[in-house]
């Protein structure tokens, strides 16, 4: 690997590697408005001009276009270079409106930010400024201000390389280019929050959070996204216990740095007014449904008793029922049923939105082949239940039916199994919670908790502690991370992984061992 | 906890306090005798109908401004409630159509109780919206509710500058409109 020099400190990294890429490497930070990871180069905005050597000595030239190499030495602070930040700066700001008291964008801009890093001049500004179109409507979930780009180009590139739709365009010239649709039609695909997101001011701002908070209140917690079973990356921006928004976090094995739209509203959900809240008890709220639940299950019996793991909950929570019934309903049979909840995205796609719209659906398989003996949507069907305890999955959508005589449902919203079940017990949403999930690649992420779950709430986990506790030995599984530790020591494909292994980005689980090792036994 | 030790002996007049009580007496007396015949000396301000003047820098109740439409001139911008230290100001943005000002504050409540009048709100607004100049310093309700200045409440502040100085304010208290004006010198 090539060695590169960023500002003389010396680092290792593969050779092609974006200057800018390995400067942060190294440390420095280079400031940026149009270059993008995950978008092509265009080198246009100027500002990550830095002093490269050359044969005839220290040469002006934009990092994102260089690409690392042996011997190749950048300066990012020298005085000629802090000279051309400031002249981009202004010349950027020429016609910028000053629209900050009223921009949603304000707290995360990176003309604010790099004008107090770069800029600092006084304005010399004589002219009136050139005025654009303002607040236009051009997607669901977008409005555009032609005012406040800065013609970085980097929505074009999304729309030309992400999506494919090529909606957005630059036009006209000089320091009338402005950003815009072509008449009459409107952003169309799922992904448009991201343009929201890339976009470095605040010319493209998302419709849902518009005027809601300023970003400056906003706390972000890592999570997980639990719409479907591709399991983006994400922050949870939240203050004082309620959701504001959900935007994507970069990951290069997942989703790289985007989400779809549907995505962003998942999390929207959480103080809703279907959220279950009050455990109850044929309708009517109890204090503990869970001690309810245990008499219940005694009464029926081990052999009448079925348990539903469920692909919508975390690992932990399904380690939970199995260790519940593992402990004390020997002979209760364990079901996974397949298919979407009631009212999950119904939208689709071949590169973020997967047709499974269970969170941990790799999940539940690989705890139910580690359990063994689990029962699939047929089996339950035909299985004569006095009573089935549903951990979160919507079985009477799925079953369209109720398999059993009597459901006790853990769920955080109401749905036909909630309505239908004799016994509700309000768990935390995923937003409320430590929890872990496996997405449709085998990859073992974590969601951190964000907020206090809402009313009687408490996580799948912890309500699963109290149900094993109330039927005589509980499994152990009121702290996540120690949850997590025993699901990892005692499942071999989770064998090594904790919390603090796991990190910010996941993951992938241990490959599962070879089906083909039975016949090659046989064939001895 | 030792007392601490006093640090001058008295002497022996002093310490017989006849002396001492003397001496006050007679400067009370002094006093009394010279406000009979001086009342110009006089220092107590007959509250409320006469009012004390206060200095040009003096903050009191805070007031929203308009713009010359008839529209608040505030932006919801969120910079007031971001820099108050004592956390009192809430306010609530909303969209507004057909204005180029695009945002507006669907409400703006000050609670005075919290509020410690410190003035970084005024220093803080981009947009002049909130001022602190009405010198109005009788700021009290029957109810904490009624203690939380609402938006249109501190518009009706807006004539603070006229001679008709919060009006709106006075007729609230039941206070008699012989105070001060802000820009003008107490009105015995």
């Amino acid at each position: 690997m090539p060695k590169v020099k960023v500002n003389d400190i010396e680092i290792e990294v593969p050779a092609g590697t974006n200057m800018i890429e390995a400067a942060k490497l190294a440390g420095v930070e280079i400031p940026h408005y149009c270059y993008h990871p995950h978008l092509s180069i265009a080198g246009n905005c100027r500002m990550c001009m830095c002093e490269a050597d050359s044969p005839r000595g220290p040469m002006l030239e934009i990092a994102c276009n260089m690409q690392a190499r042996e011997g190749l030495s950048i300066k990012t602070e020298t005085d000629k270079v802090k000279a051309v930040r400031k002249s981009v700066m202004e010349f950027l700001l020429v016609n910028h409106p000053l629209d900050c008291p009223i921009c949603d964008q304000s707290g995360e801009c990176r003309l604010q930010d790099y004008y107090m890093d770069h800029g600092q001049y006084d304005s010399r500004g004589v002219d009136p400024k050139v005025g654009k179109h303002k607040r236009q409507d051009i997607g669901e979930h977008i409005v555009l201000d032609a005012e406040r780009c800065v013609e970085c180009s980097r929505c074009v590139r999304f729309g030309d390389e992400v999506t494919g739709t090529g909606d957005l365009r630059l036009m006209n010239r000089g320091d009338h280019t402005e950003i815009g649709m072509f008449p009459g039609t409107r952003l169309e695909h799922n992904y448009q929050g991201n343009l929201a997101d890339i976009c470095p001011v605040g010319a493209l701002t998302n419709k849902e959070f518009r005027f809601q908070r300023r970003v400056w209140y906003l706390r972000e917690t890592d999570s997980v996204c639990t719409g479907c079973s591709t399991g983006c990356n994400t922050k949870v921006c939240h203050q004082e216990g309620e959701v504001f928004r959900t935007l994507p976090r970069r990951n290069d094995d997942v989703n790289k740095s985007w989400m779809c739209d549907p995505g962003r509203e998942v999390n929207s959900v959480v103080g809703s007014l279907t959220r279950l809240l009050r455990p109850t008890v044929d309708g009517a709220p109890v204090a503990d449904a869970t001690a309810v639940l245990a008499a219940r299950i005694k009464a029926a019996g081990p052999g009448r008793t079925g348990f539903v793991l469920g692909s919508s909950a975390s690992l932990e929570a399904n380690w939970a029922l199995l260790q519940v019934v593992k402990a004390n309903c020997v002979g209760a049979r364990v079901f996974r049923v397949a298919g979407n909840n009631a009212g999950s995205i119904v939208k689709s796609d071949d590169f973020l939105m997967d047709a499974d719209k269970n969170p941990n659906t790799a999940g539940v398989a690989l705890l139910a082949d580690w359990a063994g003996n689990v029962g699939d949507a047929e089996a339950l069907r035909e299985a004569d239940l006095a009573l089935l305890v549903v951990l979160e999955d919507d079985i009477v959508s799925r079953l369209s039916g109720n398999p059993a005589e009597a459901i006790a449902y853990f769920g955080t919203h109401t749905n036909p199994t909630a309505e239908l079940a004799s016994i509700v017990i309000p768990v935390a949403h995923v937003v409320e919670m430590d929890a872990t999930y496996v997405n449709r690649q085998g990859r073992v992420q974590r969601a951190r908790r964000a907020t206090n779950p809402q009313g009687e709430a408490i996580p799948a986990y912890q309500a699963l502690e109290k149900l094993g506790a109330a039927l005589g030995r509980a499994p152990g599984t009121s702290m996540p991370t120690a949850t997590f530790a025993a699901m990892a020591r005692t499942v071999p494909r989770l064998n090594g992984l904790d919390y603090k292994a796991l990190g910010a980005g996941g993951r992938p689980l241990a490959p599962a061992p070879e089906p083909a090792a039975a016949p090659a036994a046989e064939a001895k | 906890m030792a007392l601490p030790k006093p640090t001058k002996t008295l002497t022996l007049s002093e310490s017989s306090y006849l002396v001492e009580v003397l001496k006050g007496m007679v400067l009370t007396m002094g006093h009394v005798i010279k406000n009979i015949f001086d009342q110009d000396r006089f220092r107590t301000i007959e509250y409320p109908d006469v009012r004390k003047p206060m200095t040009a820098r003096y903050r009191g109740a805070h007031r929203l401004m308009l713009r010359p439409d008839g529209g608040v001139k505030c932006v919801a911008c969120m910079c007031c409630p971001t820099v108050c230290p004592a956390n009192c100001i809430t306010i609530v943005a909303g969209e507004a159509e057909n204005d180029p000002a695009e945002k507006f504050p669907v409400s703006f409540d000050i609670d005075m109780l919290r509020c410690i009048y410190c003035g970084f709100c005024v220093e803080a607004c981009p947009k002049d919206a909130i001022r602190m100049d009405t010198r109005i310093y009788e700021i009290n309700a029957y109810t904490r509710q009624d203690m939380v200045h609402s938006k249109a409440y501190m518009v009706n502040l807006m004539d603070g500058l006229k001679p008709e100085a919060g009006a709106a304010y006075r007729a609230d208290h039941a206070i008699k409109p012989h105070g001060h004006t802000p820009d003008e010198p107490p009105v015995a």
